[in-house]
């Protein structure tokens, strides 16, 4: 599995979504239901647990699309 | 704060006490939000919390669990020294809720009382206020009343209790080591906006705005920064405890509990595993409980080790952390002390 289809699975894990989503590196944070404060505190803790990078919610922030999010691994997975 | 030490410090006891009735997070919420508050119980690993009802407070909580601890130990009210409360919910904003405790129980005008105004750090900065005191011999005997009301029906994180621990003044006892820390720059990210100096309350404060399930919220509601706080308390506290554990010329396999503040599971998970730790060995009262602010720590003690507390001496790793923000740490042991079962009213 390729670095990003492996960091989407986790990301798929850590959202929690509440129906099954199809997951694209395109995929815009703001299309899917559960893009919430819950999610984002979802998506630090698998940053730091998965991959040991540490990231705020102003990052988050800043990312249009899952692409944008894994960019913040800067080159780790 | 530089780490310290203080000696002479006895942990003779502690209770808890929390208001008996119970909000479900699942089932006090309107029926369209099932979903939503499913997975919000899921992954922040609340189910109930206990609430107030209009005629109790932190303090009558507090005092509840200072009188049953005092009866445990058999103290005569005139031994009290010292009656210092940390909590954020006063009685009033003045004069000070220690003092005003210190006539209700009837101790002696003697005592030395105040108030100190922390969260969910509290609990070892608590022990460290009163112990300092204790560990110089002014003071010989003295309690400390912990804790918060802070729930509401429809924030999903606190959860209202009180608690009472007594120290004492004792050559004998073992050392208790500590770490204390501040960083005012993060003030914002837990704070009640309105009804202090700066913004006092005023008419528009009390008109909510009504969400499409008829939830209500005020200009004067808690301000929480979720990702701020989770950020913080996973940076910061997990290396405080092992910069603390080296101070104290420990190991973090010498420690028989840690005692996390409840903060939510997913910040309590992250630390427990950025340590490496069991979960038998980092004890929760999140489901049952919520995050009862300063009297967390405390709370779990009573609720989930009693029994092992009772039966012999523990090493403990208390660590405090969230509003101001703040973050502490104690290390201790605890033999011979009484800890009464939870008390419920």
């Amino acid at each position: 599995m390729s670095g990003i289809e492996s960091f989407i699975e986790n990301f798929n894990t850590a959202v929690d979504f509440q129906d099954p989503v199809e997951l694209k590196p395109d995929t815009a944070l703001g299309d899917l239901p559960e893009w919430d404060s819950l999610a984002a505190l979802a998506v630090i803790v698998m940053f730091d647990l998965e991959y040991g990078v540490t990231i705020t919610g102003n990052d988050l922030k800043g990312c249009a699309s899952l692409q944008d999010v894994h960019k913040l691994l800067g080159g780790k997975a | 704060m530089a780490s310290s030490t203080l000696r002479n410090v006895a942990y003779r006891g502690m209770a808890s006490c929390v208001p008996k009735t119970v909000v479900s997070n699942l089932d006090d919420c309107p029926p369209a939000m099932r979903g939503e508050r499913e997975r919000l119980v899921r992954n922040i690993g609340i189910a109930r919390r206990r609430i107030c009802k209009p005629w109790q407070y932190f303090s009558t909580l507090a005092q509840d669990a200072a009188e049953r601890l005092l009866e445990e130990l058999a103290w005569k009210r005139e031994e009290v020294d010292a009656l210092i409360v940390v909590s954020q919910s006063p009685d009033y904003l003045i004069p000070a809720t220690s003092i005003i405790i210190q006539d209700r129980m009837k101790l002696s005008t003697a005592t030395l009382a105040f108030d100190v105004n922390l969260g969910c750090s509290g609990y070892p900065y608590a022990l460290y206020v009163l112990g300092s005191m204790i560990a110089s011999g002014a003071v010989k005997k003295g309690l400390v009343l912990v804790g918060d009301k802070c729930a509401t029906l429809n924030d999903p994180l606190f959860s209202d209790a009180g608690t009472a621990t007594a120290l004492e003044h004792d050559p004998s006892a073992p050392p208790m080591h500590f770490d204390l820390n501040s960083d005012g720059s993060g003030w914002q990210a837990i704070m009640l906006p309105v009804g202090g100096h700066r913004r006092p309350i005023e008419m528009h404060h009390h008109i909510p705005s009504v969400d499409e399930h008829g939830g209500k919220s005020y200009p004067t509601d808690l301000i929480l920064d979720g990702t701020a706080v989770l950020s913080f308390s996973t940076q910061r506290v997990p290396p405080a405890l092992l910069h603390t554990l080296e101070y104290a010329g420990l190991t973090l396999d010498k420690i028989d509990y840690l005692l996390l503040h409840q903060a939510n599971r997913m910040i309590n998970e992250t630390i427990r595993k950025k340590l490496r730790l069991e979960p038998d060995k980092v004890p929760s009262t999140l489901e049952d409980f919520g995050n009862t602010s300063g009297a967390s720590i405390p709370v779990t003690m009573t609720a989930r080790i009693r029994e092992p507390l009772l039966s012999g001496r523990k090493r403990l790793a208390l660590c405090g952390f969230g509003i101001g923000l703040s973050w502490a740490t104690c290390i201790m042991e605890t033999e011979g002390a009484v800890f009464p079962p939870l008390i419920e009213v």
